[in-house]
């Protein structure tokens, strides 16, 4: 018997298998190996890309496609944020407010080579309202489809129902796509949704390459973008789904991605903070955190039970403690970094006392169990109602907290009788002016949106909000935001906690991001690698 | 003939189970009091917005009729479409499906490859310090949570010492799609660096998954082992001066296997059913986390869609494991 036959008789095959596997794993393991320099930006998103056409999402987290992918005639930047001209080079309002017209840059192109006219941007728009979903609720309040038209090939005019200040604000989520190729792929008057899914017809700064809906999408620099390109400027981009917050902030400590969300819980900001490969920047955000609660239904509908709730909540604690400072006190229903905040208002503090007097004063007493709804998942809105619910308990009232998954949530919000008192959530920025957070909210006009869930009439409120609307002057407009806040404030129409900071991770070898609200710096066409 | 008969009974049983599975999980969809339509119209759609999209989805229709469309559209291979992407969900889980099939496969092939030996191990060195430590294992793939292992498998194997990746199916994006399940593919067109690629980043997944079902593997070929061990055939065959090795491995574990072979049947469809957390946590695009992200957002026909192949791909694979039964156990086919 030879040596070798007597070696495998002692150490067992079972031992022989186990160092084969082993070695087979080293093999494997060996054969992968990180690359000394990066070819292409990686970043870890939060949520899925389930679509890439941009007439179908609104959403922020899905906005990285919308904005590298695609332009529109004026874009968001910076902050506190600017709108610039971008595919627009100007653009004109008629004195009544009516009459909008763009004129556009020309020799702008689409990632195909074909020329961006008017008619494209006409053909986005009405795009827009046929689709139905995305943006389109909004523009439906101030545009018709139809009422958009090219005046030469590089003239647009828009044409509103009523006039309206923020028609430019939200100019930006008009994202203009290659109207002969997407005509191409229409099935059965679906617009092309089906095809542009899945594709690209846009102009913007990326051109897309890969995509994947259960990976992500990946995407190569535009040469001819219209804007032209700094040195440096990064040739490729991925924006990989990982969903797992424990998995992206392991994939940035490893130097598997170059960036991720600015959202994180505060403790693994605080990890990031401390890893040598990492930086962490950071800016004040435009997302508010507040309780809506349910203006309608008694006992909440009255104003001293509204203001005892008010009062009943433990800011500091809850900011300072419980979020480690990471966040802003904002105790109006507007982001105090942007204009129409009335600065002369305090708000609510943490007063026992004083809760208990109002609702001494209150005349529908609690008398029944609260139900303060929180997000499934989100943890923060479960920490928000139970510190919450232990104020209540303190000035004598019950409360109840029930957990929902998102999409029921938004269905009991609809109607006053079956939204819960007290609903804990954010609201983000889908625009940069005050309409976009108490505009939404507390006209009354907006009853059943998920936004004006607060159910909250006062037609002087209403009237104020019109006015601002309406009025393209801005100081008129200003104004008549902050008064309108100080009654809504006064009247504790909502609790209003905290305006989000954003702390972005990015490798360390990364630079040129450039944060807006609008798109959470993920915009990748100022970027670059060290 | 008989094996033929056994497939024919358990085949007439398929198509009832799965219109039961049907109606059961439309209906409990429906029910529950989300709205994905307002979801999808936006958050500053007006009622009448939602109203009009609800009545273009064909969701403001009764109930029964909205079943009876969906039937209809089933037995024409249509399994509808997404609320949110609009894509067919066809699409949506054929292209997740082979991911999770090949997390499962990998995952179960080192269940049985390491599991049944350790098992007859174990039992054949009852009470020793290796059956001991075998238990200790055992215990612990049943009691530790998916979820804490398989980060300290990224914290250790893949942050600490680099071994491994962390997260994903493979660098960078696919190989050429053949059956949507990277190692296979890349072996089929010769890609040698897609197969590393894909091969280091299913160990730790697989690892993961496989661990609890190793340990409920171990235990029940243990068991089995031990039951037949006693028995007079093996008695008979080591008087008859057979090799231990062969009586071991061929006798005692072919009569051992059938409970273990039923186990391996649950095992396959409950992880495949059950990889929603560790495609969380490694970032594995299958179809666990399309799962969950269908419920949670009440998107119906993807959640139809999911459940209609999950309980299809479990009554196959259980019948493939009575049909194993009948091979291991001839007596079976008689039954």
């Amino acid at each position: 018997m030879t040596r070798f036959h007597t070696t495998v008789r002692r150490l067992g095959r079972g031992t022989l298998l186990v160092l084969a596997l082993g070695a087979a794993l080293a093999l494997v393991a060996g054969c992968e190996s990180k690359p000394d320099k990066p070819t292409k930006f990686v970043f870890a998103n939060t949520s899925s890309f389930d679509t890439l056409d941009p007439h179908q999402s609104f959403d922020v987290g899905r906005v990285a496609p919308r904005i590298n992918l695609y332009d529109g005639l004026y874009r968001w930047v910076d902050n506190p944020p600017e709108l610039i001209p971008w595919l627009a080079e100007s653009y004109t309002v008629s004195p009544d407010g009516l009459k909008w017209t763009f004129k556009l840059k020309q020799g702008s192109k689409f990632h195909d080579g074909a020329e961006i006219t008017a008619e494209d941007v006409v053909y986005s728009t009405e795009r827009i309202f046929g689709v139905g979903k995305g943006a389109a609720a909004l523009f439906s309040r101030m545009l018709e489809p139809g009422r958009t038209k090219a005046l030469d090939k590089y003239t647009v005019e828009f044409t509103l129902s009523k006039p309206s200040a923020i028609f430019l604000s939200i100019i930006p989520e008009i994202h203009v796509v290659n109207s002969a190729l997407v005509k191409q792929h229409v099935k059965d008057g679906d617009w092309g949704a089906e095809w542009l899914s899945f594709n690209d017809a846009g102009s913007g700064s990326y051109v897309l390459d890969q995509f994947d809906p259960a990976v992500g999408w990946s995407a190569k620099r535009f040469d001819d973008h219209f804007y032209g390109w700094g040195e440096n400027s990064l040739p490729e981009i991925e924006f990989r789904v990982v969903q797992e917050i424990n998995t992206r902030v392991l994939g940035m400590l490893n130097g598997d991605y170059h960036g991720t969300d600015g959202y994180l819980p505060y403790d693994q900001v605080k990890r990031l903070q401390e890893a040598e490969n990492v930086q962490v920047l950071d800016e004040e955000s435009m997302r508010i955190f507040m309780f809506q609660l349910n203006n309608q239904r008694a006992p909440v509908s009255d104003v001293n039970v509204r203001r005892a709730i008010s009062y009943a909540f433990n800011y500091d604690a809850f900011i300072n403690d419980i979020l480690s400072g990471s966040v802003e006190r904002n105790p109006v229903p507007i982001p105090n970094n942007l204009w129409g905040v009335p600065k002369d208002v305090k708000g609510y503090s943490f007063d026992l006392e004083k809760a208990k007097a109002e609702l001494a004063k209150a005349k529908v007493k609690p008398d029944r169990e609260l139900t303060i709804g929180v997000l499934t998942g989100f943890n923060q809105t479960e920490q928000a109602a139970t510190l919450l619910q232990d104020g209540l308990r303190q000035i004598g009232v019950k409360s109840r907290i029930e957990s929902h998954p998102w999409p029921v949530m938004v269905g009991k919000m609809k109607e006053p009788s079956t939204s819960p008192d007290i609903v804990i959530y954010w609201i983000s920025t889908y625009y940069a002016d005050p309409n976009n957070w108490i505009g939404e909210m507390f006209n009354s006009a907006g009853w059943g949106t998920f936004k004006s869930s607060s159910f909250y009439k006062n037609p002087k409120v209403d009237a104020l909000l019109d006015k601002a609307l309406q009025s393209t002057d801005m100081a008129v407009r200003a104004k008549a935001y902050e008064e309108a806040a100080r009654i809504v404030v006064d009247e504790a129409a909502g609790v209003w906690v905290y305006n989000t900071k954003w702390f972005g991770p990015y490798a360390n070898n990364v630079q040129g991001v450039r944060f807006c609200p609008i798109g959470n710096g993920q915009e990748m066409r100022w970027v670059s690698f060290k | 003939m008989k094996l033929l008969v056994l497939t024919l009974k358990r085949a007439l049983w398929f198509l009832p189970t799965v219109v039961g599975l049907i109606i059961i999980t439309f209906i409990i969809s429906r029910i529950i009091p989300a709205d994905p339509v307002a979801l999808v119209a936006g958050d500053t759609a007006t009622p009448a917005q939602v109203a009009a999209l609800r009545a273009k989805l064909g969701l403001d229709q009764p109930l029964p009729m909205q079943l009876l469309n969906y039937f209809e559209g089933l037995l024409r291979g249509d399994f509808g479409r997404s609320l949110f992407t609009t894509r067919p969900i066809a699409d949506d889980l054929m292209h997740r499906l082979p991911a999770t099939i090949e997390l499962t496969l990998a995952a179960m092939l080192f269940t049985m490859v390491v599991g049944i030996p350790l098992g007859v191990i174990s039992a054949m060195r009852r009470n020793s310090l290796l059956d001991h430590a075998l238990r200790v294992v055992t215990v612990s793939g049943l009691a530790i949570a998916s979820f804490w292992l398989g980060i300290m498998l990224q914290l250790w194997l893949a942050m600490q010492w680099d071994w491994l990746p962390l997260a994903g199916r493979i660098e960078g994006f696919k190989p050429t799609d053949i059956t949507g399940m990277y190692t296979v593919d890349s072996l089929l067109t010769g890609n040698w660096s897609a197969f590393a690629s894909a091969a280091a980043h299913l160990i730790l997944p697989a690892l993961t998954l496989a661990f609890p079902a190793l340990a409920t593997v171990v235990r029940f070929t243990r068991a089995g082992v031990l039951d037949v061990v006693q028995s007079n055939f093996v008695l008979y065959e080591r008087a008859m001066g057979f090799p231990p090795v062969l009586i071991t491995w061929k006798y005692i574990l072919r009569n051992a296997l059938i409970s273990t072979v039923t186990q391996i049947g649950l095992l396959f469809g409950i992880l495949l059913a059950g990889t929603v957390v560790i495609e969380t946590v490694f970032n594995w695009p299958g179809i666990g986390y399309y799962a969950v992200s269908s419920i949670l957002l009440s998107d119906y026909n993807a959640i139809m869609g999911f459940t209609i192949w999950s309980g299809v791909i479990f009554i196959i694979v259980n019948l493939l494991v009575d049909i194993g039964h009948t091979f291991i156990d001839p007596r079976e086919s008689g039954a």
